[in-house]
């Protein structure tokens, strides 16, 4: 749970509860979406896809592209962590900007602009006042097709990279974190941590011509969404869209990506931090990829919030009654692989430790018993609902809640699936899909403690 | 100056020195979203907060919104809460204390009384109490001390430069006071400042005909109470420029400097400073004159930043929060974590563009694109209906109008003159605070005692401008006198 993964995680979750008032009885003929804004979907013959959403908050635009490249692309030994090395590399310049052009048009353009990496996906975000629309998207294309940056500048900025690294570093649940996907994960790229191993960081100034290779793998049109949201019209977007971006070449490339064998027994790993901490309990189970159409990952997304979230039993005991636990969080993000089903816990006390160890694991076996009250069902799926009502407040907003869904299907559709999926969840597919994930042979159990005989 | 704008400047002192606290003061704005947000701010903080009960204001804030209230648990709010999506959340800063919650209109009757009662009637009890006073902790001695080495830096140059100072302390308390702190004290807390005199009610959205009213009615049931209208004045802060050095076993070393400023939202140097701020180092932005030179062409760490206002939490987004109005302001500089054998020569690099900086100021073009970004980038700012309204709190207490006119008007009529006066009259300082979070004070320890040069090699060739500026800075002299460089560890930090 690295604060990174942790703020991804976060953005996940609450997209992924998503619910709405979609109600299709019997004879019905119309539907309610939970994604209720119309929305556009066009495509390129170079395999560029642009979703167009325009939305009543005037003025501003926002404009992502999402980049089908995080760290689960990184299939090489020792080229941990490239894909967000690469999210730096994206402001160092381009054929037709320098990076002080791009900063200049930016800063004219008060744009509020960055990105972010992880597993899965590089998602680079603008957002800026409609008049600047064209020369946003011209400066935004160009880097896309034309990065360009010499050795020096490749150099200096990997230790920005070493910079992001340590500032992380001082946080012991970057390193929970590590420990934890490397246990799990023994031949997928899920191993490793976005952030990527410390050697391996180290070592990225020695590889500039593995980089120039990332680039021509990744950054091509059939890999990418152009994501426009806000006071912006289709046709004005498709322009842009066609005219900049339109001459993107295709790639050849398909990361071979090796699937993670079945795991024939639980495991266990322990971190000796050197200095004070309450100690860290992570238990996390393999769980299921994303899907819109069956039901395993929704119906784990459901049991997520009863089982473990803020009115659940086990947070009354630990965290409101016993106090044994001070933060109570649970990680299951939508991902296209097979990845993590987690519970974190930060435990007061080291004694408890093994008890508040034991009251996860009863409550993970309880579920695959025992299933959940229609009442609390129903009132997560209303929880899921108004979460992502919430989260619409600002074209930014709906852009950063899309992207996800963007890089996983390609379509904003995805999410009025799911959801539909949702509905359709009981408490016996529950039980069903926590008894098929929750077993001994798929778990796997980290704590993080300080060190015997730090001061 | 014209004539015109001093004559505008007293206006605005005199505003800030007494806040407009009338009772039953709100600030509505009704608009055409489904979604109704709340801020409930109160003007009373930390800086309010008894001696040695420190760290107060913020746990009785904490034991409303993360508490229960006389008739319900707090999981039985929670519980209803639950399938509604929202919470009631809460931030304690100097001199503000604000409760803040969104709804969906179709769950606005159901919210409200709950926050309502929350706030109206808190059940105070003894199990919460201990829960939020072990979380209160936990969050000094763990989360900050041992696990953020940048916000740690950060707050602790808060408490070095208001050493004395109501604002001496970081907002949750210290270790020692929040061991000794009761629920009689909370309670205490709670009935001499949760008054009408410190209310102000927040509210937007498309809530229907009536709803403002009924909430001002309701919080009409709170005392009628006294004003806190301290005035708090600049910290004193003795000669010379001072370096203190936390001390834990880290891997890297994260470097904060600041100084405090006689200029807020209400000055009329404000929109000077902010220009000059954003110009040497814009939140978040690779635009910064710091972050050019410090991360993108030195690459000695992952970013450089400068402020005008309290920025807390700045490595976790990209905009701040409202409602941290205060009096009294510093100007900060956060110069990101950086492998420990080059800190010396990045302090010595920060201090030499700062001190250039100062000394020339912007260029007529610098100026000109600096004004023209953060006229646009309010709109950023102000994106949201919840900000918004936290920005009209802010302006409210601070006298300015509308935030997003008010800047662009006064953003208009500034000259670089302006700006490089403001600089030089503001930024100008001898008395330099700086903060250092690292393993190894000694190279720190040397510089000031003997200015050891502190090279750098690079792993790439870097340009002859480069070179020669860093033959400069690598025996710039950290004016600090040994006596001024003291070292504290970590746990004697917010103890």
């Amino acid at each position: 749970m690295s604060l990174r993964r942790w703020l991804v995680v976060a953005a996940l979750l609450v997209v992924a509860f998503v619910l709405s008032r979609y109600g299709q009885a019997a004879g019905e003929t119309t539907t309610r979406n939970l994604f209720t804004y119309p929305y556009s979907v066009d495509d390129l013959p170079n395999g560029l896809r642009l979703v167009t959403v325009p939305t009543d908050y005037p003025n501003m635009v926002a404009l992502y592209v999402v980049v089908r490249a995080g760290s689960r692309d990184e299939v090489e030994p020792g080229k941990s962590g490239y894909a967000h090395l690469f999210e730096h590399l994206m402001f160092r310049g381009s054929e037709n900007y320098t990076p002080e052009q791009r900063d200049a048009i930016m800063k004219r353009a008060g744009a509020d602009t960055n990105a972010s990496t992880n597993q899965d996906r590089t998602t680079y975000y603008v957002v800026f006042s409609k008049e600047d629309l064209d020369e946003v998207f011209k400066a935004e294309a160009d880097r896309f097709q034309r990065l360009k940056y010499a050795e020096p500048a490749y150099k200096t900025e990997s230790l920005a990279v070493l910079g992001e690294y340590n500032k992380n570093s001082s946080a012991p649940t970057e390193k929970l974190d590590e420990v934890l996907y490397e246990t799990a994960f023994k031949q997928h790229t899920y191993a490793h941590t976005t952030m990527g191993y410390l050697q391996d960081v180290q070592d990225m100034p020695n590889q500039y011509g593995y980089s120039l290779e990332f680039y021509n793998r990744f950054y091509r049109p059939e890999y990418a969404t152009v994501l426009v949201v806000g006071d912006v019209t289709r046709d004005r977007a498709l322009e842009l869209t066609k005219k900049y971006f339109g001459e993107w070449k295709q790639g050849g490339y398909e990361p071979k990506i090796p699937a993670e064998p079945p795991q024939t027994g639980s495991r266990d790993a322990h971190v000796d931090w050197p200095s004070p901490t309450l100690p860290w309990l992570a238990v996390a189970f393999k769980g299921p990829a994303y899907s819109d159409e069956t039901k395993d990952k929704p119906a784990l997304d459901l049991l997520r919030e009863i089982a473990f979230g803020e009115n659940s039993d086990i947070y009354r005991r630990l965290v409101l009654e016993q106090q044994k636990v001070d933060d109570l969080g649970v990680d299951f993000g939508n991902h296209p692989d097979p990845e993590l089903f987690t519970v974190y816990a930060r435990i007061k006390d080291v004694k408890d430790v093994n008890e508040v160890r034991e009251q996860v694991l009863a409550t993970f076996a309880r579920f695959t018993k025992e299933t959940v009250e229609q009442t609390k069902l129903d009132a997560t799926r209303s929880r899921m609902r108004y979460s992502f009502a919430l989260r619409m407040n600002s074209s930014p907003a709906i852009a950063a809640a899309l992207a996800p869904y963007v890089l996983l299907r390609r379509t904003p559709d995805t999410i009025n699936r799911v959801f539909a999926v949702y509905q359709e969840v009981t408490p016996q597919d529950i039980r069903a899909m926590a008894a098929k994930y929750f077993t001994g042979n798929n778990r796997t159990i980290v704590t993080l403690a300080t060190k015997a005989g730090t001061k | 100056m014209s004539a015109s704008r001093v004559a505008s400047a007293l206006v605005l002192a005199a505003v800030v020195q007494t806040p407009a606290l009338s009772q039953s003061a709100s600030v509505l704005q009704h608009g055409t979203s489904p979604l109704i947000v709340f801020r409930i701010l109160f003007m009373t903080g930390a800086a309010f907060d008894p001696p040695g009960k420190e760290g107060l204001a913020s746990l009785t804030a904490a034991m409303i919104s993360e508490a229960g209230s006389r008739s319900k648990t707090y999981q039985q709010i929670v519980d209803e809460m639950y399938p509604l999506a929202t919470s009631v959340n809460w931030q304690v800063d100097k001199e503000m204390t604000v409760f803040t919650g969104t709804t969906h209109v179709e769950n606005l009757d159901k919210f409200y009384a709950l926050m309502k009662d929350m706030l109206l009637d808190p059940g105070f009890r003894q199990e919460d109490f201990t829960r939020v006073r072990d979380e209160a902790m936990n969050f000094l001695k763990v989360s900050l001390r041992e696990s953020n080495d940048e916000e740690l830096g950060k707050e602790y140059l808060y408490n070095v430069i208001y050493a004395g100072h109501p604002y001496g302390h970081h907002d949750r308390g210290t270790v020692t006071s929040l061991e000794k702190l009761t629920v009689d004290d909370v309670r205490a807390f709670y009935l001499q400042h949760y008054t009408r005199a410190n209310l102000v009610l927040g509210l937007a959205g498309n809530y229907p005909n009536g709803f403002a009213e009924k909430v001002e009615a309701d919080l009409a049931k709170l005392p009628a109470g006294a004003t806190d209208k301290k005035r708090f004045q600049p910290p004193s802060l003795p000669a010379g420029a001072r370096i203190a050095i936390v001390t834990r076993d880290t891997r890297s070393t994260a470097i904060s400097l600041g100084l405090p400023i006689d200029v807020t939202r209400a000055s009329p140097d404000w929109p000077a400073l902010e220009v000059a701020t954003s110009y040497l180092g814009q939140h978040r932005s690779s635009n910064g004159y710091l972050y050019g030179w410090l991360r993108e062409a030195r690459g000695l760490n992952y970013g450089d930043y400068a402020y005008t206002e309290y920025f807390p939490r700045g490595m976790y987004q990209f905009t701040p929060d409202p409602n941290l109005a205060r009096q009294q302001q510093i100007f900060q500089i956060w110069i990101r974590p950086v492998e420990v054998n080059t800190g010396v020569f990045t302090l010595r690099a920060a201090l030499y563009e700062y001190d250039k900086f100062v000394r020339e100021g912007l260029s007529r073009e610098q100026f000109e694109a600096t004004r023209q970004f953060l006229t646009k980038y309010s709109n950023i700012l102000t994106q949201t209906q919840s900000a918004r309204l936290g920005y009209a709190l802010d302006s409210r207490y601070y006298g300015i109008g509308d935030y997003n006119a008010y800047l662009r008007d006064a953003l208009a009529k500034l000259t670089v003159e302006d700006v490089n006066r403001a600089i030089r009259q503001h930024l100008a300082t001898d008395r330099m605070q700086i903060v250092i979070v690292t393993k190894d004070p000694k190279p720190f320890q040397d510089a000031v005692a003997t200015n050891t040069p502190s090279p750098i090699v690079y792993n790439s060739p870097k340009p002859k401008a480069i070179m020669d500026e860093d033959a400069v800075i690598q025996t710039y002299r950290i004016n600090v006198k040994p006596a001024d460089l003291t070292v504290v560890p970590v746990e004697k930090v917010f103890d």
